[in-house]
């Protein structure tokens, strides 16, 4: 049972600081070895999980629900209304998105996503979090700097466009639906999908159209 | 608590690499790392438990090691606090007792299949009606506390306005100590300048916050 003791886990912690080796990679090595031998996961397991999410359980999945909103204007009514209803109709609620929220760009307003906290993320539609929506660098500027991160990102804004940021501290998730591009309205639902990237559905990312090769 | 984890407009941390491998990860033992984290979890830890295990490690470790490398470090500390593992086998990385048949691993479509199963939901139902309304002034809490919470301290004692109502959701900073209690829980959008003086005039920033940490404004 856990002993929800702030106190007794900090101590906890700087024991493992003192005695596990320092290279992460033998940290986890030990570990799994750890629990294969107390029977609580097979090797298998962990490949399968990994495997899952990272090519089906992806981005992909994202890009769907965004190119259908695109072609469906009651499906993004429905989306914009209630996503978590939304995705499920195609198959896609799962982990970290039984509360999700999108949030659409306009001309006027640019989206931007993130988790000052920790790293929320909704990886059952966007898949495993980008290494630097984790980092320090990101999760301290979004909120202060969004446009300096924005620029990072080779995002320019036109002056009269407000950003949002959306900050997940609770389990709400949220999905940026990116504006789609000026001249593909004879595309097809799949191929308008392969023009929708990961960071387009984070908001690091604004334009579709300017992107020289699209597909997540 | 005012830890090194609630890092939202702290300054000094540099440009965001925008270059890195699309890959979602970057080393063999990240994704065996993720993939542990989700199949080991023990029954009574909650999410806000795992976080705030995950917050109270050593700050110099939170911020210099590998992101995957603290989730090893969480989970370890977890199993030895809920008595799974011992410091011993962690150090060592070898079990006191017998070998133990592990369940029978799934394949990856099996994995694949069980997605919707696990979109856990985390509101619940309360008699309490909600105290405010959208469109409403508010003003956060200004104090913290040593526990878990979700209130970061960049928008604390700041002025917004009630932008959705979600219901009641679990209460993290009870539910990190051991106690589910729900509480009603709103998108507060707050003008950026309220936040950073700095900031552009056009933006905002929204954050979910729970009822108990907003007052009414004026």
């Amino acid at each position: 049972m856990a002993s929800f003791d702030s106190a007794k886990v900090a101590e906890i912690h700087r024991q493992l600081h003192a005695h596990l080796p320092s290279e992460s990679a033998l940290r986890v090595k030990a570990l799994e070895s750890l629990l294969v031998e107390k029977g609580m996961v097979k090797s298998e397991n962990l490949d399968a999980w990994v495997e899952a999410y990272s090519d089906e359980v992806g981005p992909k999945r994202g890009a769907h629900v965004v190119a259908k909103a695109w072609c469906d204007p009651d499906f993004r009514a429905r989306l914009l209304s209630d996503a978590a209803s939304a995705i499920d109709e195609l198959g896609y609620l799962g982990n970290a998105t039984a509360h999700l929220k999108a949030v659409e760009n306009t001309d006027q307003v640019h989206n931007l996503v993130v988790c000052t906290l920790c790293s929320c993320y909704p990886f059952s539609l966007l898949g495993i979090a980008p290494n630097w929506y984790k980092t320090a660098a990101y999760r301290s500027r979004a909120v202060r700097d969004p446009r300096g991160v924005l620029a990072e990102f080779g995002v320019a804004l036109n002056e009269d466009v407000a950003v949002h940021v959306w900050d997940s501290t609770a389990e709400l998730r949220y999905l940026v639906v990116p504006q789609q591009p000026a001249g593909t309205e004879d595309l097809s639902e799949a191929e308008l999908a392969k023009l929708v990237t990961r960071n387009a559905m984070i908001g690091t990312e604004r334009d579709l159209s300017a992107r020289p090769k699209g597909g997540v | 608590m005012d830890g090194a984890h609630d890092l939202g407009g702290r300054q000094g941390f540099g440009p965001v690499d925008v270059n890195e491998p699309e890959a979602p990860f970057h080393a063999d033992w990240e994704g065996r790392m993720w993939a542990i984290a989700r199949t080991t979890g023990q029954p009574d830890w909650t999410i806000d438990w795992w976080r705030h295990v995950r917050e109270l490690i050593d700050p110099v470790d939170y911020l210099s090691r590998p992101y995957f490398d603290s989730w090893a470090q969480t989970q370890i500390a977890a199993f030895i606090d809920s008595g799974v593992l011992t410091l011993e086998e962690a150090i060592s990385g070898t079990a006191g007792g017998p070998p133990q048949e592990p369940p029978p691993a799934p394949t990856v479509d099996e994995v694949v299949a069980a997605v919707p199963k696990l979109a856990t939901r985390f509101d619940r139902s309360i008699d309490a009606p909600p105290a405010f309304s959208i469109g409403q002034s508010v003003l956060t809490v200004s104090a913290g506390h040593g526990g878990h919470t979700r209130l970061p301290q960049y928008a604390r004692g700041r002025p917004g306005v009630i932008h959705a109502h979600h219901g009641a959701h679990i209460m993290p900073d009870k539910s990190a100590a051991g106690r589910e209690e729900a509480e009603h829980l709103y998108s507060v959008a707050f003008e950026a300048k309220a936040l950073w003086p700095e900031a552009n005039r056009r933006d905002k920033v929204f954050l979910d916050l729970w009822e108990s940490y907003l007052e009414p404004a004026g």
